[in-house]
């Protein structure tokens, strides 16, 4: 196996008043990202364009989420994205509707081998 | 265990950051403390288990900041790392939100957590992933 894990990013995204699961699971993701810079290619010197990034998202209606603009956030690398069952959805008190909650994992990885 | 050779040099691998928050204590070392841990808890350098990199040679290096630097305990703050050796500073930052009617405080302080790790950049290629 020479696909090796970096980093793993988590985040949480939430879709108050539109009880949309992609801006949630987009959010989710940018949460991810933003709270962290990652200088691990740099620290290989390897380009920025060989980070294999898979990207899984849990949210409670999987099937809603439009997976191509989760790919729009990556500026770089090779985005894969999952969706999977889980976040949580929470019903408004007073009224019908839902908050939407979204978790994400960015997974970084290089495929990488020790020169011999 | 990946051994450090002649062309291994101590690299940033990760800045992480975070925030938090005393509400009502004024604590700043609490607000610290609390920036720290949102800080780590946004990522998972899984590095060192993936290339068998001993965690211990790992340097981190935080950057706490807060309205009153001075009132921090960087040596509590420095307890927050788990892993590596943690050098902690704190400078001029953060937010405090005063409420002039009722006098009281919230202080928010912001962590930067910088994570720099010796590698051998020359010891690793790239290659198509099975």
């Amino acid at each position: 196996m020479t696909k090796k894990r970096m980093v793993v990013q988590f985040g949480q995204g939430h879709s108050i008043r539109r009880a949309d699961y992609t801006a949630a699971a987009e959010r989710a993701v940018r949460d991810a990202l933003w709270h962290n810079s990652l200088t691990v290619a740099e620290a290989f010197g390897f380009p920025k364009s060989a980070m294999i990034i898979d990207v899984e998202i849990g949210v409670q209606k999987p099937e809603e989420v439009n997976v191509d603009e989760i790919i729009k956030v990556f500026p770089y690398g090779q985005p894969s994205v999952r969706v999977v069952r889980g976040g949580l959805d929470i019903p408004k008190p007073h009224r019908e509707g839902i908050n939407i909650i979204a978790n994400a994992a960015v997974i970084v990885s290089f495929a990488m081998e020790a020169e011999k | 265990m990946t051994r450090p050779t002649n062309s291994t040099e101590e690299k940033r691998v990760i800045l992480e950051t975070g925030s938090g928050n005393d509400l009502y204590g004024e604590d700043y070392t609490k607000a610290a403390c609390r920036a720290v841990q949102d800080a780590l808890h946004h990522s998972s350098i899984i590095l060192f288990r993936s290339l068998d990199i001993d965690h211990k040679t790992m340097r981190v290096q935080v950057t706490i900041g807060v309205q009153e630097p001075d009132k921090v305990d960087t040596t509590v703050v420095a307890a927050e790392l788990p892993r590596g050796y943690a050098e902690v500073t704190a400078v001029f930052g953060g937010l405090n939100v005063h409420d002039p009617e009722l006098g009281t405080t919230h202080v928010v302080a912001t962590a930067a957590v910088e994570a720099y790790v010796p590698i051998d950049a020359a010891a690793w290629r790239l290659c198509n992933a099975v």
